[in-house]
């Protein structure tokens, strides 16, 4: 499990990351850093997750994370979560999924393709969801501490 | 605040900042709150803002209670984070310091020609993604350079296309084509051995992750008409991608290449 494949792996997807950085204009060096080991720590957590758990707990979990990392770096950055949270996402978007999908369907595979159509939109969802829950979370959270702050005052 | 308080000039500049924020890819939630806070700092408290992918509405009464309204429409938009971070900052010290409206301007204009990556550098960024992420779904090292040369070559066309405001869905069909092809002809003079691999990676440029993403951000924050519209969005390139992907494979095999 935790082998060379394991570190070849996340050192692919902080590559990758780091190429959605450039495209995506992000520019302060540091900042990029960060947002790429957000991408490589939520797909570190869905590798280590993978083989005990369902395929889309594993992608709801790992975008939980990414969620919560991308919150964490957007406070201590000082930066809207926006950019950290797109780059953080990009390992887990289903682009493989999506091309086999197609691929059964052009073969003429109907239950396959019934099968990978509906487990692309699983883990489409899965992130979606994950990234819903940690959002409203924080921003249930901010607005509770704004409003005690401002009593206290 | 200035003597001769200019309502329509900050109408102007307020709506200038939500646009650019809105054209740099900004969730909507941020574009509505920036505008309405720049007008709460000026001392304006009934603004109205809505937003839409494509447009921008502000209204607000100047001190007579005329309404003053500003629509502008947004017809293409990229992601910009840089740019974003800039105008959310800019944002933040106008509503500390309340400056003058030509400092403001200054200020617009000089992030708008605010140097980007450039072409080059953009394009060798999308080799770079699509070499990754050939490797990432189990390609070789062969696989991996030939999507090398794939992203090297999707990027002007992309751009080219966009530049020339060909419609986003067609524009994803011919980019995921022209990159179909070019892997299951590397594939046929067995250069690399996994075609699968080559167009997953090098389409991964071209996947709606950042759509998805936004569309959840827009839900969270109460915005659905806009989620949805960009729910539509996501739909309609995945479905672009799959079908170009499709129609080169389909294509391929009656040419007996595959």
């Amino acid at each position: 499990m935790v082998d060379l494949n394991f570190f070849k792996t996340l050192l692919f997807t902080f590559m990758a990351c780091f190429g959605f950085c450039i495209v995506l204009h992000m520019h302060s060096p540091r900042q990029m850093i960060f947002a790429c080991m957000g991408g490589v720590v939520g797909w570190a957590i869905y590798l280590l997750i993978a083989p005990w758990l369902q395929e889309t707990v594993c992608y709801l979990i790992a975008s939980v994370a990414v969620t919560l990392y991308s919150e964490a770096m957007a406070r201590i950055f000082k930066e809207p979560v926006t950019g950290f949270l797109l780059i953080g996402v990009i390992p887990m978007v289903p682009g493989g999924p999506i091309y086999y999908t197609m691929e059964y369907c052009i073969n003429g595979q109907t239950e396959k393709f019934v099968e990978s159509f509906l487990r692309t939109f699983g883990i489409a969802g899965a992130l979606a969801v994950g990234v819903l829950f940690v959002s409203s979370s924080m921003n249930l959270y901010r607005a509770v501490h704004a409003s005690i702050q401002s009593r206290r005052s | 605040m200035a003597e001769s308080f200019d309502y329509t000039t900050l109408l102007n500049v307020a709506t200038e900042i939500g646009f650019d924020l809105l054209q740099n890819g900004a969730e909507i939630y941020r574009v509505e709150d920036s505008v309405r806070r720049i007008f709460v700092a000026y001392g304006i408290l009934n603004s109205d803002v809505f937003t839409i992918p494509s447009c921008i509405l502000v209204t607000i009464n100047d001190e007579q209670g005329r309404p003053l309204t500003r629509i502008r429409r947004l017809t293409a938009s990229t992601t910009n984070i840089m740019r974003i971070e800039r105008y959310n900052s800019l944002c933040r010290q106008i509503c500390r310091t309340q400056p003058d409206f030509a400092w403001i301007r200054s200020e617009i204009d000089s992030i708008d020609h605010s140097p980007c990556y450039s072409l080059l550098v953009q394009i060798f960024a999308t080799a770079l993604i699509s070499f990754s992420f050939t490797l990432f779904y189990g390609g070789n090292l062969l696989d991996a350079l030939v999507a090398f040369v794939c992203g090297f070559i999707l990027k002007p066309i992309f751009y080219t296309m966009q530049k020339y405001n060909s419609n986003g869905f067609f524009n994803n069909i011919i980019c995921s084509a022209v990159i179909t092809v070019l892997a299951v002809l590397a594939y046929h003079f067995s250069i690399a051995g996994h075609y699968d691999k080559i167009i997953i990676g090098t389409l991964m440029n071209l996947v709606p992750g950042i759509a998805i993403t936004n569309v959840m951000r827009d839900i969270i924050a109460g915005d659905l008409l806009s989620g949805t519209i960009k729910f539509i969005e996501a739909l309609l390139v995945a479905l672009g991608i799959a079908l170009g992907a499709g129609l080169a494979i389909t294509a391929m095999r009656l040419l007996a290449i595959l």
